[in-house]
């Protein structure tokens, strides 16, 4: 888990980037499980907003999470570490992680870096839910 | 200071070495990563010392400051996180001592700490371990106030040292695994991008996955791709990422561009000069306001036979915690292979572009041909008291030719031979137009003509139709040059009217010959709109009469225009072919067609053609 101030720190560092790339997320907050969507390049910028929101979300309980990666065509080894310390979190706390919407790029890269290992891949949303 | 109890104290070691089990468990359980783990550390090391307050602050040597990575309490209010700036001198410092106490520092961090005051004060530091391997600072173990006591027992500080020392394992496990990973991921992305960039067909879709692959191999924030032009020298933008950085720069760049002299910025410079030169380069761009990057590494892409295809750009690499930093010369080397295997991908993607428009304006072409065939007759009438023969013969690239003899009425007839300009389909396309006006003007009155109005204004008013119809159809670099004559045999006359095509032969049975609408050509049909027709050169038609033996010789200028190897052309041999051709013991309009193409084919010889050769012969028996 993250420090808040933590990353205010970070968020600040990292204008520039923001400012070059535009990205989004959003939350579908279930019940039972949380769907996290990213929008853009997952670099430190996007990654470390994902890593705040998942937290967050973590912090509150949910331990059922989905990260979908559709509208995201490009990762960078950075976003991959920010990836894995989410789910790293996640382990501490049993809770369970899947993965939609990869290119086949992507699910190979996840599948290279044991990504696959410990988190769900699936091709859709839905899908990604029902095997949570 | 009140001493714990032997018993106590025996407790405590035990929850101690049980604590130190999961700590060593917490280190080899694969989690790699210290931002997640440090937590963990950070609870153990308090736990077993009876703190309360403490933190672990990681180091971070590239520029020199140290950061939170666990506290504890947990800070949820936003407040902006302790930052705090150590120079080389009190890391050399931090490094002589096993532990400090923040309220009597050794005397060469005494300023350090009065400057960083604030922000001990608000992690509550009391007791700083600095954590390290060898002589290598990783971060500091701040511990708070002691329950129940002021400071550590002398066991309790061995504990501390080696809890410390686990703590520092793991950071250094961590950066390492940081690193591994990272060149994990970099490797597999080279190797991944070959076969993924080398797929792509279309040219844009190559030029966006090289781009992309690249700034997520290099850890970029963006990048581009240009690819030379070498008809123009200069470099063209073909994708960047973002896709809005594109419109900071001008979509070319002239490879002689000087960026004192144009105006231009030196990163405009540096991309032509990588193209030019073919060497990677780095450099600081923090002075172009438009590129929003602090710096770029630029990379000449190869073609299979060295030469420079293109230059692939990458800006910005960052490392976590979104700072930008310098490319590495590992960095370089990465960009260069990949950018070997982008030079292949790119010249893939042209050649199959180039090898489908081949094939595209093959299949073009083709069509055109069907349409022009269509056009020209397969056979002529008989006219009483003439031969009329015709040649059309496709070279090279199709061509707008086109001739024909049209059976106006009982005994009246229309011989027509034109040119369009241009290839292909749009010139087989505005013959065909041609040809329905043509047919539509001759088919408005009985016998071609009315037989009440002057032949001659009526050829020039159908002139100005076909003009109009052409203008109107086609763009002003396409025109027909046309010939057009109305054969009346009763009175053996021709009146002919000459819209700026090659003027006809007539070579007389006593061998004089005869230049027909040499002198009165009009201008050629759809090059200017009629009401500019009479300002340049109107059109204007006139009389021959034709006797026996008289051989009328229509032609293109495929036939004028053939030329041989030393480069001269067939224009002037025309005139002697055809007076040789009207001695033959047999003179026949096909056997002085035969004669001239012969003749022509003779002179051309091995040199190449690209214009069709059209010949139209009329004789009078």
């Amino acid at each position: 888990m993250r420090d808040s101030y933590f990353l205010a720190y970070a968020t600040e560092e990292k204008e520039a980037s923001v400012l070059l790339n535009k990205f989004d997320i959003q939350i579908r907050d279930a019940q039972d499980y949380a769907v996290i969507e990213t929008e853009g390049y997952l670099n430190d910028a996007l990654g470390e907003a994902l890593s705040a929101k998942a937290h967050t979300l973590i912090q509150d309980g949910q331990t059922r999470l989905v990260i979908n990666l559709e509208k995201t065509a490009l990762i960078n080894s950075i976003g991959i570490s920010i990836l894995i310390e989410i789910i790293e979190t996640l382990d501490e706390r049993n809770g369970t992680l899947n993965f939609c919407g990869l290119s086949a790029t992507q699910e190979r890269t996840f599948r290279m870096m044991a990504i696959a290992k410990y988190a769900g891949i699936f091709p859709d949303e839905q899908s990604a839910i029902d095997n949570l | 200071m009140q001493l714990s109890t032997a018993e106590e104290t025996i407790q405590r070691l035990i929850f101690s070495l049980s604590e130190l089990e999961q700590l060593g468990q917490t280190l080899i359980s694969g989690h790699s990563n210290f931002s997640v783990s440090s937590k963990t550390y950070l609870r153990i090391a308090l736990g077993t010392l009876q703190s309360t307050r403490g933190a672990i602050l990681r180091y971070h040597p590239v520029d020199n400051h140290l950061s939170v990575a666990a506290a504890a309490p947990e800070r949820r209010d936003g407040a902006e996180a302790p930052f705090i700036p150590v120079n080389p001198e009190d890391v050399a410092e931090l490094l002589q001592h096993p532990s400090i106490l923040i309220s009597s520092p050794p005397t060469g961090l005494e300023g350090f700490f009065t400057r960083h005051e604030e922000v001990c004060s608000a992690i509550d530091a009391r007791l700083w371990v600095p954590l390290k391997i060898h002589d290598e600072l990783l971060g500091i173990l701040s511990l708070g106030r002691f329950l129940g006591r002021s400071q550590l027992e002398e066991w309790e500080h061995e504990l501390l040292t080696i809890l410390a020392h686990q703590i520092s394992i793991a950071i250094a496990y961590s950066r390492m695994m940081e690193g591994v990973q990272g060149e994990k991921f970099r490797l597999f992305m080279l190797a991944e991008s070959a076969p993924l960039i080398c797929q792509l067909l279309q040219p844009e879709d190559a030029a966006q996955q090289v781009v992309h692959q690249a700034v997520s191999l290099l850890d970029a924030n963006a990048g581009g791709l240009l690819l030379r032009d070498a008809q123009h020298a200069e470099i063209e933008w073909k994708y960047t990422f973002p896709e809005t950085l594109a419109a900071e720069f001008p979509s070319t760049i002239p490879l002689d561009v000087d960026g004192d002299a144009d105006g231009a910025c030196s990163t405009e410079k540096v991309l032509a000069d990588v193209a030019k030169e073919g060497k990677t380069t780095q450099t600081d761009t923090s002075e172009d306001a438009r590129l929003a990057a602090e710096n770029i590494m630029a990379v000449p892409i190869l073609g299979r036979d060295g030469d420079v295809l293109g230059v692939l750009v990458v800006g910005d690499k960052e490392e976590r915690g979104g700072r930008i930093t310098a490319f590495t010369d590992e960095d370089a080397i990465l960009l260069d292979s990949f950018a070997k295997q982008a030079g292949v991908a790119i010249e893939n993607a042209q050649l199959h572009q180039e090898a489908l428009e081949a094939r595209e304006l093959q299949a073009e072409m083709d069509e055109a041909r069907k349409i022009q065939e269509n056009l020209i007759p397969e056979t002529l009438p008989d006219i009483p008291g003439y031969e009329v023969a015709g040649l059309y013969e496709p070279r090279g690239a199709v061509g707008g030719d086109y001739f024909d003899c049209l059976e106006l009425s009982t005994n009246r007839w229309g011989l027509t031979i034109a040119d369009v300009s241009g290839k292909g389909m749009q010139a087989a396309l505005l013959m065909a137009t041609l040809r329905a006006g043509l047919l539509s003007e001759v088919a408005k009155t009985a016998d071609g003509v009315n037989p009440d109005e002057d032949t001659a204004k009526q050829l020039c008013d159908m002139a100005l139709t076909l003009n109009s119809l052409l203008y109107a159809s086609g763009t002003e670099e396409k025109f027909a040059t046309f010939f057009y004559t109305y054969l009346d045999p009763d009175t053996d006359t021709l009146t002919t009217l000459n819209a700026g095509h090659n003027p006809p032969l007539i070579v007389r049975k006593d061998a004089s010959t005869q230049w027909i609408g040499e002198d009165i050509g009009g201008l050629p049909l759809g090059m200017f709109p009629n009401d500019m027709v009479p300002l340049i050169a109107d059109y204007a038609a006139e009389q021959v009469q034709l006797n026996s033996g008289d051989i009328v010789i229509y032609y293109t200028d495929g036939v004028t225009e053939t030329v041989n190897i030393a480069d001269e052309d067939y224009e002037k041999r025309l005139e002697p072919d055809a007076l040789e051709a009207s001695k033959l013991p047999d003179p026949q309009a096909s056997n002085i067609i035969k004669h001239i193409h012969d003749a022509v084919i003779t002179f051309q010889g091995e040199a190449d053609q690209f214009d069709d050769l059209t010949l139209l012969v009329l004789r009078k028996k």
